[in-house]
């Protein structure tokens, strides 16, 4: 019975991983931390590949919710080099403030203090407080491989397999002196190496006016708009 | 007649005189035990020993009470000490020791010693209310066997020992002869001397001193089950365990482990290893992680404990301790029922690997609690120790702002200068009237940004009642050109930046060096080109904390949704356009 159950979103549709409301199957998550749902069609294998590094570009609620969906799950989730992390903005979308380690501020042993974090969680979000140089990364990457754990680096990793950006943002209900910030539409772009490298660009609400991380609809998506500015008078 | 009374120090802190000050006068009683062994914790701020040894070997009664005196000052608690035969009379002397007399030079003398054989005519002097709270009249009501003792025209105690003792055993009954033996200075009770607190902390020596860390370890699994043996027997725990390392050249790393009963030998064995790794980190002189409680030595990590960083050792560990802190009795341990995430050994090991390294509070696990503010509303608490929120989670808070949470909140709100079109700076009153419409927001020196939309002020005065907590702010959500939105707030005159919710800064590439230009009003124009060759890889670098400066500054290249007044969805302005994908 319980086979069938599992089994039958995949004869309904062609794609499992296309459909973002479908759950994600057990034979799919051996080698990927599942992530939200919304995110699925940015990665590779609709989640974050085992033994992988990916990176964002900049801190902020795009990170947090490619933690959010496997610390949802039951994995436990390193936070290293990020004293502004917002975790209440993080356990909206998800994440399990309960299975969080944060280490503020690893200072200059910060690739041990990763290590360490990696021998622990399956998923360390990792700002380098410096450059990291090729021999840390080399090791950093084998440990992430033995561990089986997926490392979230914000900034540039060389070698990174997955690598988001946001192209867009626009935020929603704020008003000249009325309203209050409700939710934001953000274009992310995803690219990387190998099974990556093709280039995926999704329209998402991050977040949806109810906390979560959603897919917007074509008729929500703002267009950007050329404002024309005084430079110089005269 | 009884044996002559023994003579008897007693040490009197007016200070620690309250119920709640146990603590305190714990250290006193630590203190005093340095000087004598056998001290009696008589009643809170009081404590009482046996004056005749410490004070031959510390040369005299006044120079035993002058030494403890200035002991307890070091501890910064004010006291004094009084001397005399029986501990009723020298508790007399105590309290009267900080009485200003003509004896003494300097007026105030913390020490009152009465020479052997005199102490009933110290006595004498003595008010009857003395009398009360001695345990001997507790049942005639202390205070009111003083005040029937005034009325009968006894004031001092020598007016009552002068009474034959057959007419006060007749007239006032067994507690009557009591306090008339007190008050000729007998009868005292011997005092009830606490036994000196066992060491139950086990150590072992090293003779040579080891410079391996490997047999130190294994020396710590023995000493830790000798340690459990020891507190075992005894019915007893310890919270915390704290593992001292001592160097041949007189170095000592000690460091304190949660314990809580739960660590085995092997664990403890495990943190032995961890801090002595933890001690090999090299530290750079730069260094500014306070949490180490390590010596700030510096060795290269290649298992040689102790070692300069030119190589040359300068000796191993010499002696290995553990120490329990806090010793409780044991009680077991129980989980809760429901809602209690376990901690995996897994993790356990990972994070307090961490903490050898970077020290305790470097590892925390932010907990969710109540509170009006992003920022109160999530506590990090050190790993390792009990999870709970500061304030209360289930209550309503009012005064909460709604709808988006911020992913990016500040430990420490920056400064911010919001000015309106004008370029005054925006204000707000007393009664959250805003001065104008707030234009442009700067932010730690860089460039400002235009505001695109702004709401609030939303005030908040909480604790009123507290002066260390009470705080009015106004908070506002500002949104810029370059896309990203902030929270802000109005205290004292001033704004604070306290968290932002951007997804990323305003441009894609930040160009720090002034040739690219930005997009705030004054700013040097660049072509477009001259921009792309400012992409540079120095200049491509990712933002860092280190820094201190805002990521990104320069031409938004995505403006937000012009004001409108609408509702969310319905206020982006512009034609729908399909999903590029």
């Amino acid at each position: 019975m319980a086979a069938e159950v599992s089994r039958s979103p995949v004869s309904q549709a062609a794609d499992p991983l296309r459909d973002s409301t479908l759950p994600v199957l057990p034979a799919l998550r051996d080698g990927t931390l599942p992530v939200l749902p919304a995110l699925r069609e940015l990665l590779p294998r609709g989640g974050l590949t085992r033994g992988s590094v990916v990176t964002v570009a900049e801190f902020g609620l795009l990170i947090l919710a490619l933690a959010a969906g496997a610390s949802a799950d039951g994995a436990w989730c390193g936070i290293a080099g990020v004293p502004e992390a917002g975790m209440l903005a993080a356990a909206g979308l998800g994440l399990d403030a309960e299975r969080t380690l944060l280490v503020p501020d690893p200072g200059h042993a910060w690739p041990q203090v990763v290590a360490s974090l990696l021998d622990g969680c399956e998923l360390v979000l990792l700002r380098p407080p410096a450059q990291a140089p090729a021999q840390v990364r080399q090791r950093l990457e084998a440990t992430l491989r033995r561990g089986r754990g997926v490392l979230l680096v914000v900034g540039d990793w060389p070698g990174a397999q997955v690598r988001l950006r946001i192209l867009t943002q626009g935020w929603t209900g704020l008003g000249d002196g009325h309203g209050r910030l409700r939710a934001c539409c953000a274009q992310v772009t995803a690219d990387g190496r190998g099974e990556a490298a093709a280039t995926r660009t999704r329209w998402l609400w991050l977040p949806a006016e109810d906390g979560n991380v959603s897919a917007a609809e074509p008729p929500d998506i703002p267009v950007p708009e050329r404002h024309l500015q005084v430079v110089r008078a005269g | 007649m009884s044996a002559p009374e023994s003579r008897v120090m007693v040490l009197y802190c007016p200070g620690l005189a309250g119920p709640r000050t146990a603590r305190a006068f714990d250290q006193v009683l630590t203190a005093v035990t340095a000087f004598c062994p056998a001290v009696e914790a008589v009643e809170p701020g009081v404590c009482a020993f046996g004056a005749r040894g410490p004070a031959r070997y510390f040369g005299g009664e006044t120079a035993l009470a002058a030494r403890i005196t200035a002991a307890i000052a070091d501890l910064c608690f004010e006291s004094q000490a009084g001397v005399a035969d029986g501990l009723f009379a020298a508790y007399l002397a105590a309290r009267a020791a900080g009485a200003p007399r003509a004896d003494t030079a300097s007026g105030i003398c913390p020490v009152l010693v009465i020479p052997p054989g005199r102490t009933p005519e110290f006595l004498a002097r003595q008010p009857v209310s003395a009398l009360a709270g001695q345990d001997a009249t507790a049942d005639l009501a202390g205070q009111d066997f003083a005040a029937l003792l005034s009325r009968l025209g006894l004031h001092t105690l020598g007016d009552l020992a002068a009474l034959s003792p057959d007419d006060v055993a007749s007239r006032f009954g067994a507690a009557g002869e009591t306090a008339h033996r007190l008050a000729r200075g007998l009868g005292s009770r011997p005092l009830a001397v606490r036994p000196p607190a066992e060491d139950l902390s086990v150590a072992q020596e090293f003779d040579p001193p080891e410079p391996l860390s490997e047999p130190v370890v294994f020396a710590a699994k023995a000493l830790a089950e000798r340690m459990h043996e020891g507190l075992a027997a005894r019915g007893l725990t310890c919270v915390r365990v704290q593992v001292r390392a001592v160097c041949a050249d007189g170095r000592e790393n000690r460091r304190l482990w949660r314990h809580d009963g739960l660590l085995s030998a092997a664990a403890l064995a495990d943190r032995v290893r961890w801090q002595l790794d933890g001690w090999q980190v090299p530290a750079p002189s730069t260094s500014t992680t306070s949490t180490t409680d390590t010596k700030g030595t510096t060795s290269i990590p290649d298992g040689t404990i102790g070692s300069t960083p030119d190589g040359t050792t300068d000796g191993g560990i010499v002696v290995l301790r553990l120490v329990p802190d806090q010793v409780v009795h044991a009680t077991g341990h129980q989980l809760a029922l429901w809602g209690e995430t376990v901690v995996s050994d897994r993790v356990a090991r990972a994070a307090m690997r961490v903490q050898a390294m970077l020290g305790h509070e470097a590892v925390l696990r932010p907990v969710l609690g109540g509170g009006r503010d992003v920022a109160e509303q999530v506590n990090d608490v050190p790993f390792g120790e009990k999870r709970q929120p500061r304030l209360a989670v289930g209550a309503p808070w009012p005064g909460r702002i709604m709808g988006a949470v911020p992913g990016v909140v500040y430990p420490f709100a920056r400064e911010a200068d919001v000015t309106d079109d004008a370029g005054v700076a925006v204000t707000v009153t007393g009664r959250c009237v805003i001065s104008a419409a707030p234009a442009w927001l700067a932010a730690d020196g860089v460039p400002p940004l235009r505001i695109t939309g702004w709401a609030g002020p939303w005030p908040l005065s909480e604790r009123w009642w507290d002066p260390a907590a009470a705080r009015r702010r106004a908070r506002f959500q500002l949104l810029t050109d370059d896309g990203r939105a902030w929270l802000a707030a109005v205290q004292d005159g001033r704004w604070l930046i306290e968290g932002g919710f951007w997804l990323r800064a305003g441009i894609t590439r930040r160009c720090p060096g002034a040739s690219c230009g930005g997009g705030w009003p004054g700013a040097p124009r660049t072509s477009p080109a001259q921009r792309r060759r400012c992409h540079n890889d120095a200049h491509r670098t990712t933002w860092l904390p280190q820094r201190r400066r805002w990521p990104g500054y320069g031409k938004p290249s995505f403006r937000g949704p012009s004001c409108t007044a609408t509702p969310p969805i319905a206020s982006w302005t512009g034609r729908p356009r399909p999903v590029s994908s």
